[in-house]
């Protein structure tokens, strides 16, 4: 079979091998295995080989696994619409109006720290006698704290959305430098205004980036259980920490694995829901342009 | 040069050192071949976790340990180490669940020594049976003698013969609070005030915080509490929950909020954490409310994953002895079990505690254990953290 390929797709397998023998080791196989073990029964940090669906039915009837699977989802969401909607405009300085890179440096310079220290940094940000606080009160705003910017979903948002918006703005930058100023150009020539321009050629040009960025951060923001539990005061528990307290406190794997999977299974469901919606707006292109 | 087949310990830790002259004669091809052995090892770490059975090897003269953060005994240990040529790593815990999570299953990660808070005893060496027995011969620093009674081969650390861990530090879970922004309470009751809603934390560690609400609830069978009873106890806590303003992930978090003026009180934490806040220039202070307080103890174990035996009974032996104990209860603000530690301490670290009156001190609080791990008459393990998550949820 090898040597029918081409000294051209050899070389491009070549190329492709070390990173798709790298997922296949360390993501494929260890799912596999999880996969597995969520069909296993557990006594006490022994998972007991089985075939059984236990695990997924006490999961799917637990109003506690879905409560938690709604606030994480909640999060994911606003976080990711907030961080796409602020990116865009950037990306699109970026790309259209400016030819230099320093905004570009300015807000990756946030990932230079470590993700530790930023949700930390949050904390005194908003914190009863933190920056925003403090100086309110110096500015005879309030005299008591604002209470409500910490220690709630809004506050894990607001650190979730600094986190995550470079990473979406770097996903849109490059899709947006693929839209070449010409196709803007035609279209403003053809008579189209800047909103149908926006509409009916760049984010059509650009759906794979904006479903890429749109989707990691989701998915990235509703699995955090650090920021939610720094940040987010009582109601911190979120599904990655539902989780994993069933692989380190109660010791039972397969249902932390069932759990997973189900997550795993929601969140392709809204992946599937936010192609729709894209495709019923218009905005999904059903081709290559690029 | 002499061309070798394959790359020796020596060769591969002579080339880590830098030492140019001995792996200047390892050739090309056996520098390939180590490259490949070394990708191989690399490769073997990442997805060990997922090979029932894979072992991985030990160097002799390193002690792995794995503790709470300052309960590391690197310090008090230093000059025996230095000594002796041991290089002893710590990583630290953020709670006890993470010392299961590493030893269960066909490969466990190897930890030369690491340490169990008093409940997890018979869960670890019986259940679980992740931890070696300890060879007293070579313990000589844990004997009758210099050991305070309470702490030399009692259940929590010895039975059927067999010491399973050795007690090495201990203290207190109270009620602590900011003086500046409360009153002294008398009662836990007392943070169910309004004006200190949004102003405690509950700390988010079972070992603590399941015993207390337990307490709180006015249950005072823990750990073996009826399944009624472990609803009337979530139920209650579900009160201090509306009051709350978070789960504190740990103590250094429940610290840093009380430094900050964030919160007034802690509705359990050791009192460590007083000494701690003051050592920051924050205020606090304990009460011991009318409905009690209860003890903790942590004990040095060696798990079976153990590369090193010998280096970790030493490792032990040494954190036991008197300097050391001394030493280590300064450092970390606890009480140690050897009494000879309490002539070498300073004034304030020998004042925390009332050591000329330890068995009754330990009478009156006693050390719990955890929720059984099977059982038809009283709650589960699995049903206290399942009742815990709901709580945290909010339903």
């Amino acid at each position: 079979m090898a040597g029918s390929l081409s000294p051209r797709e050899r070389t491009g397998l070549l190329l492709a091998a070390p990173a798709v023998v790298f997922m296949l080791c360390f993501f494929i196989v260890p799912s596999l295995l999880l996969l597995v073990y969520s069909f296993y029964r557990s006594k006490a940090f022994v998972p007991i080989p089985d075939f059984v669906l236990d695990n997924y039915a006490r999961a799917l009837t637990s109003a506690g696994f879905w409560l938690v699977m709604w606030l994480s989802v909640k999060i994911g969401l606003i976080t990711a619409v907030l961080s796409v909607a602020t990116s865009f405009p950037v990306a699109w300085y970026i790309v259209y109006r400016t030819r230099s890179n320093t905004l570009l440096y300015l807000i990756l310079a946030s990932w230079i720290t470590s993700y530790l220290v930023r949700i930390y940094a949050w904390r005194m940000i908003l914190g009863s006698n933190g920056f925003v606080n403090t100086t309110l009160k110096q500015l005879g705003l309030i005299t008591q704290p604002l209470e409500f910017i910490l220690y709630n979903p809004v506050a894990v948002i607001i650190a979730l959305v600094h986190i995550y918006l470079p990473l979406t703005l770097l996903m849109l930058l490059s899709a947006l430098r693929d839209v070449k100023p010409d196709y803007l150009d035609a279209a403003r020539d053809l008579g189209a205004g800047p909103v149908t321009t926006l509409l009916k050629v760049t984010l059509p040009m650009i759906y794979r980036g904006l479903v890429g960025s749109f989707m990691f951060t989701t998915v990235l923001a509703a699995s955090d259980y650090v920021a939610p539990q720094v940040l987010g005061g009582t109601s911190s528990m979120t599904v990655g920490l539902l989780i994993s307290n069933q692989f380190r406190q109660t010791g039972n794997w397969p249902f932390g694995a069932a759990m997973a999977f189900i997550s795993f299974l929601i969140f392709v469901e809204i992946y599937l829901i936010f192609v729709l919606l894209l495709r019923l707006a218009g905005l999904a292109p059903h081709r290559r342009y690029h | 040069m002499t061309s070798r087949r394959t790359w020796t310990h020596e060769d591969i830790k002579a080339a880590a050192d830098g030492n140019v002259e001995h792996y200047a004669t390892v050739s090309r091809r056996d520098l390939m071949k180590g490259g490949l052995a070394a990708a191989a090892a690399a490769s073997g770490a990442f997805t060990m976790p997922f090979i029932p059975g894979a072992a991985q090897a030990a160097m002799a003269g390193d002690v792995i340990t794995l503790t709470w953060e300052g309960f590391d005994n690197l310090e008090s240990t230093k000059e025996w180490a230095s000594k002796n040529g041991v290089k002893v790593t710590n990583s630290s815990m953020a709670t006890q669940d993470d010392v299961q999570t590493k030893l269960v299953g066909g490969s466990p990660v190897r930890l030369d020594v690491t340490s169990y808070n008093q409940a997890y005893n018979k869960f670890y060496a019986d259940e679980l049976k992740i931890l070696n027995a300890l060879d007293t011969a070579k313990l000589p620093n844990y004997n009758q003698t210099d050991i305070f009674a309470p702490f030399y081969q009692k259940e929590r650390w010895f039975w059927n013969g067999t010491q399973w861990g050795v007690p090495f530090c201990w203290g207190l879970v109270a009620l602590v609070y900011n003086p500046k922004m409360m009153a002294k309470p008398t009662s836990y009751k007392d943070l169910l005030k309004p004006e200190l809603k949004g102003k405690i934390v509950i700390s988010d560690d079972n070992t603590g915080t399941w015993p207390t609400f337990a307490k709180v609830a006015g249950v005072d069978s823990y750990p073996n509490v009826s399944k009624d009873e472990l609803k009337k106890i979530f139920e209650n806590a579900k009160l201090y929950r509306a009051q709350a303003k978070s789960f504190a992930a740990s103590n250094g978090d429940i610290v840093s909020l009380m430094i900050s003026g964030e919160i007034a009180a802690c509705l359990c934490c050791g009192t460590d954490s007083v000494a701690s806040a003051k050592r920051q220039g924050g205020s606090a202070d304990y009460a011991i409310p009318s409905e009690g307080a209860f003890m903790w103890s942590d004990a040095l174990c060696i798990p079976k994953s153990t590369g090193n035996p010998d280096g970790a009974l030493a490792f032990i032996n040494e954190a036991m002895g008197a300097t050391a104990q001394a030493a280590q209860a300064k450092k970390t603000i606890c009480g140690t079990p050897n009494s000879k530690a309490v002539a070498l301490m300073d004034a304030d670290t020998k004042g925390l505690f009332d050591y000329a009156n330890l068995n009754e001190v330990l009478k009156n609080t006693p050390l719990l254990g955890i929720p059984p791990r099977e059982s038809k008459e009283f709650a589960t393990y699995d049903e206290w953290v399942q009742a815990y998550e709901g709580l945290k949820s909010g339903i």
